[in-house]
């Protein structure tokens, strides 16, 4: 379902048999999942913070009574529906002595010596969409040279690309930019701290006056030539250059500011990139997280992907000026 | 009094360019949209090039570059847009608008900046 070298996804395991955890993370290193531990103390405050995962897998014996993680998942499922749950189980097999709502709660059960029946509920609930490899990467190198032109003498890290489910909206600014093309149409959105951003302005790294930097909107304003850059490099390198059918669909994006949490109507997940920049000569400096997201909510079409030629005639190299 | 218009709705952009552009001895001026723009060029009769965007609010930069053409009946102002856009379709329309380059961001000022002199005859 997807190139296995480029894609992973996160999960956290809810889990109090060590012996399982160990065997969860062997099974989930080899699906391409990074197994995340998190105490049942912490589960809430990581749920509302956390900003990438694919899903969770939690033990119904997690309180030391089989209902207990039962229970738990329900409280989950209903505070974060979007994120596919894994049960494991003691002993019983299958979901039979469940009610409708407890199994309506998981995607998949499991007991620790069939984990490996979990597999393809894992590709259609969390890798359900095929992502082409090329695609993958050339939204890496794009997202990184419009990086490194925004902002003088940082570094540029991009996490390996993963797959997330959840909604969540990461730090104060938010930029959301539509992506049409013959084969795909969705959104970007790249989110990111203000604070951060703010001081690699007054520490002189952007191209705006560190004065500027008091006017939030100038701060905005970088995080949107970063979203036009790489919206341009996206349209260049994968769009045909036609004319784009009128009258397409489009259905509401509803954003609740309560739960930080936006909705594009659509339950596919998301291609995520992390971003870090960071200033080598000052280790001391908070680096600046960037979270980009792909939402293909709209056509997503990846039998038709294609990249564009870039050594026809009439692509000129970035910044280059193509005399008429 | 100024010898280059800026014409982009980023202020990131302006400011870079600009930036570049007045450390290398030019006078610039700036316009946040093709209106704005427009607006600019009418008022300052000594503008010799202009380097703008294409995707802007209000007006799109090769609108603007038509109304130069068309409204203002000025020919003799250079227009250089700087965009994200490739499409051979848009350069096209910017020829026919008398458009006299196109270059594909992000700026690279230390490539075309022996450009923008012998334009404006600096």
């Amino acid at each position: 379902m997807r190139d296995e070298k480029t894609l992973i996804s996160k999960v956290l395991v809810l889990d109090n048999s060590s012996e399982c955890r160990k065997q969860i993370r062997t099974f989930c290193e080899a699906q391409n999942l990074q197994a995340l531990k998190v105490l049942e103390e912490n589960l809430l405050s990581v749920l509302r913070s956390n900003v990438d995962l694919g899903g969770i897998m939690i033990a119904e014996d997690l309180g030391g009574k089989p209902q207990d993680g039962i229970r738990l998942g329900q409280q989950i499922h209903a505070l974060r529906p979007e994120l596919p749950l894994f049960l494991r189980r003691e002993s019983v097999q299958g979901t039979n002595d469940l009610s409708e709502a407890e199994k309506a709660t998981f995607t998949g059960v499991y007991t620790i010596d069939q984990i490996h029946t979990l597999q393809e509920v894992i590709e259609t609930s969390i890798f359900s969409l095929v992502y082409p490899p090329q695609l993958v990467r050339g939204i890496a190198e794009m997202t990184q040279s419009s990086l490194q032109s925004q902002f003088k003498g940082l570094a540029v890290h991009i996490d390996t690309p993963y797959i997330v489910r959840d909604r969540l909206i990461f730090g104060e600014i938010f930029t959301l930019i539509p992506i049409e093309s013959d084969w795909c149409r969705g959104y970007m959105t790249l989110q990111a701290e203000e604070a951060p951003l703010l001081t690699l302005v007054k520490a002189n790294k952007t191209h705006i006056a560190p004065v500027e930097g008091d006017d939030f909107r100038n701060l905005n304003g970088i995080l949107g030539e970063i979203t036009n850059l790489i919206w341009g490099a996206f349209k260049n390198r994968y769009s045909a250059f036609k004319p784009v059918q009128a009258h397409l669909a489009q259905v509401p994006i509803v954003i609740n500011h309560m739960h930080r949490y936006i909705s594009f109507g659509s339950v596919n997940p998301q291609l995520c990139f992390k971003c870090t920049l960071s200033d080598a000569d000052n280790p001391a400096m908070a680096p600046l997280v960037i979270y980009q997201r792909f939402v293909f909510n709209l056509n997503w079409s990846p039998e038709d992907f294609h990249e564009n030629d870039q050594s026809l005639d009439n692509l000129v190299a970035s910044g280059e000026l193509e005399l008429f | 009094m100024a010898q280059i218009l800026v014409v982009d709705d980023s202020s990131t952009v302006r400011n870079e360019v600009g930036d570049f552009l007045k450390k290398n001895g030019l006078d610039v001026a700036f316009g946040v949209d093709g209106r704005d723009g427009l607006a600019k060029l009418k008022a300052d009769p000594a503008i010799k090039l202009i380097i703008c965007d294409v995707n802007m609010p209000n007006m799109d930069g090769l609108t603007m570059a038509e109304k130069v053409r068309g409204e203002l009946g000025n020919a003799a102002v250079h227009i250089v847009m700087l965009t994200t856009e490739n499409s051979p379709a848009m350069k096209e329309r910017g020829k026919a608008a008398g458009i006299k380059g196109w270059i594909v961001k992000p700026f690279n000022g230390d490539a075309v900046l022996g450009s923008f002199k012998k334009l404006i005859g600096a």
